[in-house]
């Protein structure tokens, strides 16, 4: 097969603008599922309510998707902060969080689509704002601004949660917290208010991840269930717990997806993305970046 | 000022299982205590009564930190050690999944702690050599002896008063026994703690220890008043050399 050198390199590039937004969607999962072993399978959900908070703040006022989901963060923390509470009381606290725990987040996940549904119907909603549309072009290469936003926004995403949980004493506990609770309780520390800020965090990434989302493509209610598979995936492949590794998976994932759709058409990206996902799984089971 | 621990006839059970029956021992200010027993004698349920972990079902414990009296049945594992109180755990329970120096940084996160974060950190380094070599590598990749320095440079870390130790010697090489010993008995003098120790191993722990009470089947049977009145007891003797 004869491939061009700017569909190659026009092909990273645009793999590499979707890993980034990939690595937002993945990173509140990554913590509440990588770092604190909760199976928060309603992730998506949260990402897809943070969109529509997105759609309305800017159908609305007029302001910019990223602004509005900064302004509604702590709104989104707070319902992190709330979840966790029941989880905890009804799940976690019984030793039941495996199964029923499951089930729990199962049910946020629909009962979250069917409000949507009920609210705003199943028609695609999209936003408007000056960088949907044109594209930054450096001689052959081309980068639609609709994506290099909110891969500059993911990354910056990552560097101050990386920051934060390599740097500050909350974020050092949270990181040690799935590991022995009784040891973080004899460094004075409560292992349950710890996961509450973890989860609270990664409930609020939601947000920023939901207006990138509708910056990149219109929405409707159940749009997150395609990235259910895709979130834990990354996950996995980066190795539970580590931000990097999530960041590199993502990047990966878009590059092969990206790929595979320029060179032989995008039916066959998941396939190929999962393929990779079981190879690299056979010969290093804790993940890229797995400790 | 005073750190001292008192514990006044308690009684704890797991279940319907009775384990501790009308317990009492003093650590007072600056001794190192010794709580002698072989194993499943109650002598690490002892331990987690006063850390909060296991609640007696009667009597009281009560802890003096820096002058100050503390009623300690009924508070948290946590406010425990806030108020000033490290336990070092059987089995270390370290974070295996993060470094060496985060497992040290972690044991800083009360605030009182921060404060001397710095000193504290410089000085496991100093007393710990091996820490400091191995300071960026996984606690859980090191080796018994190398964890067991970490978990007592984690108590350290967390700026006690009064310092716990289950079984230290466990699962350690003899020669590693008596190093860890000393070690615990130079901690001591430099931070000027009260040092409550459980341990089977009893010619290593009378070495350093002032006193030392024996618990035999959950209640203290002994309370030895100097090293060499334990020493010479018979009750010891036939306890741990079966004579």
């Amino acid at each position: 097969m004869d491939i061009s050198y700017d569909l190659f390199i026009n092909a990273v590039i645009a793999g590499l603008l979707l890993g980034g937004f990939y690595a937002a969607v993945t990173i509140g999962v990554s913590i509440s599922f990588g770092i604190l072993d909760i199976v928060n399978i309603a992730h998506p959900a949260f990402i897809i309510l943070g969109s529509y908070i997105a759609y309305i703040l800017n159908t609305t006022f007029g302001l910019d998707p990223i602004l509005a989901s900064l302004i509604v963060l702590p709104l989104f923390y707070a319902l992190g902060s709330a979840i966790y509470q029941v989880y905890y009381q009804s799940f976690e606290r019984r030793g039941q969080e495996a199964l029923r725990g499951l089930a729990f987040f199962f049910g946020l996940l629909f009962i979250t689509e069917v409000l949507l549904i009920l609210v705003f119907g199943v028609d695609y909603r999209y936003v408007e704002a000056a960088y949907i549309g044109p594209s930054l072009r450096l001689g052959v290469m081309d980068f639609p601004l609709r994506m290099l936003v909110p891969c500059l926004v993911s990354l910056a995403l990552f560097g101050a949660l990386h920051v934060y949980l390599s740097r500050t004493f909350i974020g050092r506990a949270i990181a040690a917290v799935s590991q022995d609770q009784l040891a973080l309780q004899l460094m004075a520390a409560d292992p349950i208010r710890i996961k509450r800020i973890a989860f609270a965090m990664s409930i609020a990434t939601a947000s920023i991840a939901g207006a990138l989302l509708i910056v990149i493509q219109p929405i409707e209610p159940s749009v997150g269930r395609e990235y259910i598979g895709r979130v834990f995936a990354i996950c996995v492949l980066g190795g539970l717990g580590s931000l990097p590794g999530t960041l590199v998976a993502a990047m990966l994932l878009g590059l092969f997806e990206s790929f595979t759709s320029t060179f032989y058409g995008p039916s066959w990206a998941p396939a190929v993305s999962f393929g990779f996902l079981l190879l690299t799984l056979a010969f290093r089971p804790a993940g890229l970046f797995g400790r | 000022m005073a750190n001292s621990i008192r514990i006044e006839n308690i009684d704890a059970a797991y279940g319907a299982v009775r384990v501790l029956e009308d317990v009492s021992l003093t650590a007072s200010d600056g001794e190192t205590v010794a709580l002698l027993g072989t194993n499943g004698n109650g002598k690490s349920t002892v331990m987690k009564c006063i850390m909060g972990i296991v609640r007696p079902s009667a009597g009281r414990i009560v802890a003096e930190i820096d002058g100050v009296s503390h009623d300690l049945i009924g508070r948290s594992t946590e406010q425990i050690v806030d108020l000033g109180i490290a336990l070092v755990p059987e089995g270390r329970r370290l974070f295996p999944r993060q470094t060496v120096e985060e497992n040290l940084l972690l044991g800083a996160f009360r605030p009182k702690a921060r404060e001397q974060i710095k000193k504290n950190l410089a000085f496991c380094y100093e007393a710990f050599p091996r820490l400091a070599e191995r300071r960026s590598q996984l606690a859980g990749s090191m080796s018994g002896g190398e964890q067991q320095m970490l978990a007592l440079g984690r108590a350290i870390m967390t700026a006690p008063r009064i310092l716990l130790i289950d079984e230290p010697s466990v699962g350690l090489a003899p020669v590693l026994v008596s190093r860890t010993i000393d070690k615990i008995k130079e901690l001591k003098e430099v931070y000027q703690l009260t040092v409550l120790m459980a341990e089977q191993n009893f010619t290593q722990a009378i070495r350093i220890a002032d006193r030392g009470y024996v618990i035999v089947h959950g209640k203290i049977a002994f309370d030895g008043r100097s090293a060499a009145e334990l020493n010479n007891n018979d009750l010891i003797r036939k306890f741990y050399l079966g004579l």
